[in-house]
């Protein structure tokens, strides 16, 4: 009698899952466990049982390489097909990818440097639940690059402003902000890294800054980043849940971390917020068919659901809502102007263009912004007399930059919406400029950290930007005609209407 | 704006080793320049204060004349005949009366201090 050999047992995906992190997890014994992780201290966080670690997750590497390739086929598929049919043609307007130019520039990149970071994780956290969760975040984050520079590519086909974005990353002044926030999470330890990209960018800030740039491709005719964005967003949620989890085990640790973590969420929220002006901007000013206002979305996806919602759950563990949380509810009626009014006068050092909103456009801002808009629509009044006769509002020179944020002080005192807002601290003999109470703020906790920011107008007066003129800097920004200025007779705007009107062209038949 | 020259002390560095690195905005990388910001408070055409790079000796009349006007005569209401007298001065915070013969230097201006300078009404 034979007997047949038993097939081999299959595992079930929790245990294989437990198999994969769990398992593979051993106590060093040639070095220390501070010496195999030693990054894990410095930050004062105390942390006595990494197993409490909830594993949001609960992924194994082939199921996560299966879900993912099922999805990529999906979006190359669109993008393919959208190449093929010119598929851009069919865009509201060619200014809407002014909006896109800057998701690429400033946006994208930030997903790389984020695929870097959670890769260090998924080595140097003591427990293997956070590393591997690290490591799917990781891996999602070179995915959602490498996905957004793709999709974004066919349009480099046919549009200024689209090339050498990796290149202005590095150098272009409006770039410096979303820039220097992530270099700053960066240079900081694992757990603030947590707090300040797992929890503040992934939690706090994630639907103000992807949902407005993902449901104006849909309004506006962008197929494939619409098709990116659902890509993208079975891994946001599980980012979300990350995020989550990071904050409640810092929490549930040690009481001692309630006011680390306290920090960490004032500077991280307004850190994120000043990055979303440029989100705020976009939003009202970019898109040809709008979505939703700034301030709805505000109100929205952070009003209603993080105070309305989190932190109410937060409360239990101590912490409270961010610090300055005030200043930003406040802002919500004039952010957006204010940051378009920045990006208007000096997008001819700009790698995507501008223009004065139209007739249609101001009724919406009237219905949507009833307190600051009869005041903004005076600086667009005079603009528009300006232009008549034969101006355009480009600024002569360079303004000041903010300490921290880095963007063009350009924000103002919320109890006079018209005056700018101006502040200033003095540290070991040397004066620090700062756009607000919250940017000051952090300024003050980490003053030897914040005084080697690289600030583009300093930098540019230093000499170490090219040349000291303007068409020198734009130069060795890597800029070429056409990508920045006024959009109404740029070269998108003239190829748009000639592609147009040849379309018409061919449906009327030759003769 | 009482507290615009507020004088902070260091905190404590969280760090894996030793952290102290200068200010990469620092006067001395400027040479025997430095950096003035001039905010034309209750304009709000434009949006931002304007940062300029100009010699501590230079004047304030030059100072005027060289870098404030072709700034902000880009403004259309901006009128050529306006001379430092048609503005109410303010040097970070205070109150201020600069005379024209003198040097920034001389006149209290620092590095990445803020000229602030209103229209008279």
């Amino acid at each position: 009698m034979t007997i047949a050999p038993k097939a081999p047992r299959k595992l079930s995906m929790k245990d294989r899952y437990s198999a994969l992190t769990r398992d593979l997890e051993w106590d060093p014994s040639y070095v220390s466990t501070e010496e195999m992780f030693p990054f894990t201290s410095f930050e004062g966080i105390k942390i006595h049982d990494w197993s409490k670690w909830e594993d949001p997750f609960r992924l194994t590497v082939d199921a996560y390489a299966k879900y993912q390739a099922e999805k990529d086929k999906r979006l190359y598929a669109v993008l393919d097909g959208f190449a093929q049919s010119q598929g851009h043609l069919s865009l509201t307007d060619a200014s809407y990818l002014n909006a896109m130019k800057l998701f690429l520039q400033g946006v994208s990149p930030l997903e790389y440097q984020a695929h870097r970071n959670f890769a260090y994780l998924s080595r140097h956290l003591n427990g293997p639940g956070p590393r591997f969760a690290s490591l799917c975040q990781s891996l999602d984050e070179i995915r959602h690059a490498q996905t957004e520079i793709h999709t974004l590519s066919n349009y480099n086909k046919y549009y200024a402003g689209f090339h050498s974005y990796l290149h202005m990353h590095d150098r272009v002044w409006y770039l410096s902000v979303p820039k220097s926030f992530f270099d700053d999470a960066l240079s900081a330890g694992p757990f603030e890294f947590l707090i300040a990209i797992g929890f503040s960018f992934e939690y706090l800030l994630t639907n103000l800054l992807f949902v407005p740039f993902m449901s104006g491709a849909s309004f506006n005719g962008d197929l494939p980043t619409m098709t990116f964005g659902f890509s993208a967003q079975s891994d946001e949620s599980r980012h979300m849940t990350l995020g989550l989890e990071a904050i409640k085990f810092l929490l549930e640790q040690d009481p001692d971390n309630v006011p680390i973590v306290q920090h960490w969420i004032n500077k991280w929220f307004w850190r994120g917020y000043r990055v979303t002006a440029l989100v705020a901007a976009m939003l009202d000013y970019m898109l040809p068919r709008k979505v939703m206002s700034w301030k709805e979305a505000f109100e929205l996806y952070f009003e209603q659901q993080m105070l309305g919602g989190l932190f109410q759950d937060l409360a239990y563990y101590g912490i409270e809502p961010p610090k300055h949380v005030d200043k930003a509810i406040q802002e919500k009626e004039w952010l957006s102007h204010q940051a378009y009014w920045i990006l208007y006068q000096f997008s001819h050092a700009a790698a995507f263009t501008t223009t004065t909103p139209n007739d249609e456009a101001r009724e919406w801002f009237a219905e949507m912004y009833p307190e600051s808009w009869p005041i903004i629509k005076t600086l667009w009044e005079k603009e528009d007399q300006n232009l008549a006769n034969g101006g355009r509002h480009f600024i002569r020179g360079l303004p000041q930059l903010c300490q921290v944020c880095q963007i063009p002080m350009g924000f103002t005192e919320m109890d006079d919406p018209l005056k700018i807002a101006q502040r200033s601290v003095i540290f070991e003999g040397e004066r620090y400029n700062f756009c607000s109470d919250g940017c000051q703020y952090i300024f003050e906790h980490e003053p030897v950290k914040f005084r080697q920011a690289w600030l583009p107008v300093h930098q540019i007066y230093q000499g170490n930007c090219g040349a000291a003129d303007l068409p020198g800097v734009l130069q060795w920004y890597g800029m070429q005609p056409g990508d920045g200025g006024e959009y109404l007779g740029s070269v998108d705007n003239e190829n748009w209407k000639t592609w147009h009107a040849q379309a018409d062209h061919n449906e009327l038949g030759e003769d | 704006m009482s507290d615009f020259s507020k004088v902070i002390e260091r905190p404590e560095i969280k760090s894996i080793g030793a952290y102290d690195f200068p200010s990469r905005s620092a006067q001395a990388l400027y040479a025997d320049d430095q950096l003035v910001h001039v905010w034309y408070d209750g304009n709000p055409w434009f949006v931002a204060s304007a940062c300029y790079r100009a010699p501590k000796a230079m004047s304030f009349g030059d100072f005027w004349s060289a870098l404030v006007v072709p700034y902000h005569e880009e403004d259309p209401d901006w009128q050529a005949s306006w001379t430092p007298a048609d503005f109410v001065w303010g040097l970070d915070g205070e109150d201020w009366n600069p005379v024209e013969q003198s040097s920034l230097a001389d006149l209290g201006v620092g590095h990445k201090s803020v000229i602030r300078m209103v229209r008279k009404s």
